[in-house]
Parts: structure tokens; sequence; C-alpha cells
């Protein structure tokens, strides 16, 4: 039985193995065979090299990542040594005094310029480019050299405004400026100094937990003028002191310097209070006589008996008090000046002058909208009747942004009958700070 | 007598004045790294206390970081600021300057989900607080009211995170807040710790 089992299996397996078919290949299909593989081949090596190519020339995001970083850290433009910048204000506006037919009205175009070296030292320079009818009028607002000596204390040297007080060095930029007009006494030929020219150091220091910042300087100090009125053919005048030249000269006629300052103090964040003020001494230098028929009759020093040249100095003086106060939504402030020259009896006007005027203001920002409202009152006394005004001014603002803003705002003026300042005036005004 | 009192005030004016010069001019401080760094918690507080008092606060968008430079060196004149205080402003100013992004392409992530290791409320204090306020109810004009019970948290968590996240311009507000309230370091997990903060804090 095994034996038979032995020869019997490997003669089934031949038989199978006989019968089974044997796949005939062809010589010609093994050639087309090859064929297709080998172009299979070539476009593999192909797509391959493309491949290859295409992640060389693409970006991966690490790569994006790492140019973020670099042009974000990238630093030519953010820390160069030397920096040019222009920033400033321009204001159009529309005025209708009481009585009078309304005009359009450009308000002032008033750039600043910025050249700064590192921390060590920047150029500010503030042109005032007005029209007055057709002509245009361009005026050095301001322009130092401000030397940053320590973190407490910047020295300037050239025109700048008068730290006396807020409003001429902080507030009257229009964009800045609540109402589209300066408070009385507050502009020029008023009770503040607008500006000097001289030297200035200027800065803030801690004190403990309240906050101080000052501004101490010494500069050449205003002029005076006297005016006088009399009829047509006059010859001999009365003068009287007509106002102070408060803005900066380039002369000094009395070699008498000024020296002046101020001292803010933030006890607590949203309130600061002032006190600023100058002494020095003035001289008449201008002389005018206005004819009441006639107009203007002559102005020049030998006007006066023994001439310009003659005219001695006399005490000047400025006293300042202000201060700011912000809550919440609600921003006030308010601000005192007087300006006092002395008697002086070998002067060809011997009596002295004051100028005073004070404002208080407040304003409220109706959020969530972009409406303002504020009110202001100010008073200004001079030594002529005609100017002298107490002032009401409301006004709605409304922020396109928070430096675009379109003003409209109404004067109620109480001043000395038949006078301009005793006219009321309708204001509209766009001021727009950049 | 009125001309004795006046030379005793100028005396004293000029006293005054002299002794603050000999007190300042030697001190050192010069930043002689420039622009030399300043602090970011520091700086947003200076901003919100300064310069609000005489202006409009300014977005920090409106200006290149480098017009900020020299913006902030003229303010520090014109505004009697110390010149630490300044590069404290110029810091928080320059890293607030970025803008929202948009919400089609808002990432729903805030970067790394570790946190700092700060409480919710120490960051608040740090990054926060100059504009929202101590209290929550906003230091600045436009700022919202936290503690208003329709307000801003009645918002749910993804939508406030991904405003804190991305930077948020409120309706009416003159300015945006920056993304992370300017402060780039923080991550997903302090953002939450800020929210569950505020929560705590000034929720209803």
């Amino acid at each position: 039985m095994n034996e038979q089992h032995f020869f019997l299996r490997p003669t089934v397996l031949a038989v199978i193995a006989a019968l089974m078919p044997v796949p005939s290949i062809a010589a010609g299909d093994i050639d087309a065979l090859r064929e297709t593989v080998e172009s299979l081949q070539q476009q593999l090596e192909q797509v391959q090299k493309q491949l290859k190519e295409q992640e060389e020339a693409a970006a991966s995001k690490q790569d994006v990542q790492q140019l973020q970083q670099e042009v974000a850290e990238a630093s030519e433009w953010r820390d160069p040594n030397t920096l040019i910048h222009m920033a400033g204000y321009a204001d159009v506006g529309y005025v209708e005094p009481e009585g009078e037919d309304g005009s359009f009205a450009v308000g002032s175009f008033s750039p600043i310029f910025h050249f700064q070296y590192r921390d060590l030292v920047m150029l500010e320079s503030e042109l005032e480019i007005t029209q007055n009818d057709t002509e245009t009028d361009v005026a050095l607002e301001y322009l130092t050299l401000d030397y940053f000596f320590n973190d407490y204390v910047t020295v300037l040297a050239g025109k700048f405004l008068s730290p006396v007080g807020q409003f001429r060095q902080n507030l009257h930029p229009s964009w800045i400026n609540k109402l589209p007009s300066a408070p009385p006494g507050f502009g020029h030929d008023g009770a503040a100094p607008v500006s000097e020219l001289g030297i200035q150091l200027r800065g803030g220091f801690p004190l403990g937990s309240i906050r101080t910042n000052y501004a101490l300087y010494v500069g050449n100090g205003p002029e005076l003028k006297a005016e006088a009125e009399g009829a047509a053919g006059e010859t001999e005048f009365e003068y009287e002191l007509d106002g102070i030249d408060a803005e900066a000269f380039s002369s000094d006629g009395d070699g008498e310097k000024v020296f002046g300052g101020r001292i803010g103090i933030i006890p607590v964040p949203g309130l600061e209070i002032g006190l600023s003020g100058a002494t020095g001494k003035a001289t008449i230098t201008e002389l005018e006589a206005v004819s009441i028929d006639a107009g203007f009759l002559g102005g020049t020093a030998e006007d006066a008996e023994g001439g310009i040249g003659s005219e001695p100095d006399r005490d000047y003086d400025v006293y300042g008090a202000d201060f700011a106060l912000q809550w919440r939504n609600l921003d006030t402030r308010g601000e005192y000046v007087k300006s006092k020259v002395d008697d002086e009896s070998g002067s060809v006007v011997a009596e002295g002058a004051e100028w005073e005027s004070w404002y208080l203001q407040a304003a409220y920002k109706l959020r969530p909208t972009r409406w303002e409202g504020v009110v202001r009152y100010a008073e200004f006394d001079s030594p002529h009747d005609s100017a002298d005004q107490d002032q009401w001014a409301i006004g709605v603002n409304y922020l396109f942004s928070n430096n675009f803003i379109g003003k409209l705002s109404y004067e109620l003026n109480d001043g000395q009958q038949g006078s301009t300042s005793d006219d009321n005036r309708f204001f509209g005004q766009l001021a727009y700070g950049f | 007598m009125q001309s004795t009192h006046k030379a005793i005030l100028k005396s004293l004016a000029a006293a005054g004045s002299l002794s603050l010069i000999i007190a300042l001019l030697p001190k050192t401080g010069l930043a002689a790294d420039y622009p030399a760094p300043g602090d970011f918690a520091r700086g947003s507080k200076a901003w919100a206390e300064n310069c609000g008092r005489c202006h409009n606060l300014r977005g920090a968008n409106d200006l290149r970081d480098d017009q900020w430079i020299t913006t902030v060196f003229h303010m520090r004149v014109r505004a009697g600021l110390t010149g630490q205080e300044m590069r404290d402003i110029l810091t928080f100013l320059q890293s607030s300057n970025n803008r929202p992004i948009p919400a089609n392409i808002v990432r729903t992530s805030a970067g790394s989900v570790a946190d700092s290791g700060l409480s919710g409320q120490a960051i608040y204090n740090q990054t926060c607080i100059a504009c929202h306020g101590a209290d929550g109810k906003g230091a600045l004009p436009g700022v919202p009211d936290f503690t208003d019970e329709g307000g801003r948290l009645t918002k749910p968590d993804a939508h406030l995170l991904r405003n804190m996240a991305n930077g948020f311009q409120s309706p009416g507000s003159p300015m945006a807040m920056p993304a992370k309230g300017g402060n780039p370091a923080l991550s997903e997990g302090d953002l939450r710790n800020v929210l569950k903060y505020l929560r705590e804090a000034f929720g209803t």
C-alpha cells in the first residue's frame, strides 16, 4: 500500500504539470513592455526633477515665517540716526459776525517740521500760513533747537511759544482748541504773552507719587507801543499805552532781558495745576498817532518829545495760573493771566497799564456717539474800553476722528457799545491735525 | 511796600529756579542706547494719563513706528515728560502699532496655550488697566464699561477671546484696542486668565 502511494503521487503531479497551459510570450510583447517601462521611468524622472525644482523655488511655511520675522525686525527705517517728520494742523471755516454777511475763510495751514538726530537734538519749527483777502502771509510760529541734556532737562534755543499759561503753548492748534476762536486776551495783543526769543529749560521730574513739569526761560522780552488819537492836522499828541507786543523780537531795544517760566503739578492723574510768570523790563518802541477823522497820521519815534531813543525802560510783569481736569467724558480747564507795565515818569507815557484775562471751559463727549458739547466763559480787561470783552461761547463738535473735527459755535459778546468786541459771531470750522 | 513784596517774590522765584537747575542739570540718564527700550505697562499708563490732558488721544495706528519716535520726542518737550516716561510711551505705542485682523481670517488660537504664570489680575494691571481702569468702567472716553449689565461681558468667551487676541474697535470709539492689548508676549492661556479675571471682578 505504501509503495503504491510512493509512485502514484509523482505520477499525478507529472500528468498535471503536462496538462497545465504553458504561457506563450512572444519576443515582440517583451520589447513593447520594455519600452513602456522605460517611458514610465523617464516620466517619473521628469516629475521628480520638476518637483525638485519646485521645492527649490517655492518658499516653505518656515521660510515665510522667517521672512515675516525679518521684515518685522527690519531696522533700517526704524532706527536711523536721523529722522525727518512733518506734523501740523490746518483749518478752514465760515464766520458770520452779527449784522454782517457771513463768509467762508481759510483759517491757517501750520506745518511743523521735525529733524531729529538720535536722542541728542531735534529741530522743531512751525510755520503759520494764512490768507488775508488775496494775500498769503507766512509767519514763523516757532523755531527751536532742542538739546536733550538728560532725562529731566531739555534745553531749547530759538523762538519758542511762551510757557506762561497753557493756551499759547499747548492748546492753540485748531485741532486741539475745542472752539474755533481763542479766548479773548489769549490771542495776539492780548494779556497773555505769545512767544519769546531766547533760551529755555524744560522738562519734568517726579516728586514721590506727584508728577511735575517745568519751563524756565530768559529772552529778549516784549516791546510796548503807544497810540494817540487826535484831529487831522494836530502835531502834538497825548499818548497812552496801546498794547504789549509780547511776541518774540529778534532785537532787544532796551537791552534788558525778561525771565519767566511755569511750574505744573499733577497731584493725581487727570488734574494739572500750573503757576507761571515773567518779569523784566519793557520799553516803548512804537508810537502811532491816529486821527479820529482821517486815520493814521504818523508813527515815527520822532513824534515823541526827545525821540524814542531817550525812552526809558519800565518794569514789566506777568502772572498766570491755570488748571486742567479730566474726568471720564468731561474735560474742564481754566486760565488766568495778567500782564502789567509800571508807571514811568520819564516816558512819553507816564502812566502804566494792565491787561487781564481769564476763562473757564468745559467740554463733554457724548459717548458712544462722536458728538461733543463745549461751553466757555471769558473776560478780557485792558486799558482800552473798546477792546474789553465778556464772552460766552457755546459749541458743538463732531469728531470724524480724533484729529479731524467739525465745529459749530456761537459767541455771545458783550463789549463797548458800537465796537466789534460787542458783536456776536457764528463760526463753523473744520480742523485737521496731522 | 508793594515794591518790597515784589522784590521778595522775585527773589523767591529766582532762588527756586536756580535750585531747580542745580538739582536737575547734573542728573545723568541720557539714553545712550537709542532708541532705548521702555516699559510697556508703564508706557500705557503714562500715555493714558498725559496725552489726553491737552488733546484727543491718537491711536497707535495713526503713525508709523519711526514717526512715533519724533512725535514722542516732540511731546516730551511740549508736555514736560521725563526721558523715561517718553521711552515708556514710545514702547507702548510701537508695540500696539498693529492693525486688528479682519474677521474672516482671524486666528482661532492666540498662539501658545501655556500661560506665563501671571494671574489674570496681574496681567490686567500691567496691560489693560491704563485704558479699562481699575474698576473696569473704562478710564478713557469710548472704552466700554465691563460692569454694565448688558455690556461687553455678556458676550461668549470665544467672541471675547477673539477680540482680545486680534484687537477690536468698539462702535463709537475713536480708537481700536490693539491685538492682545498691545502686548504681543501674551499667550492664549494668559488671555483666558485675563478673561476669567474680568468675569470674576466685573461681571454681574
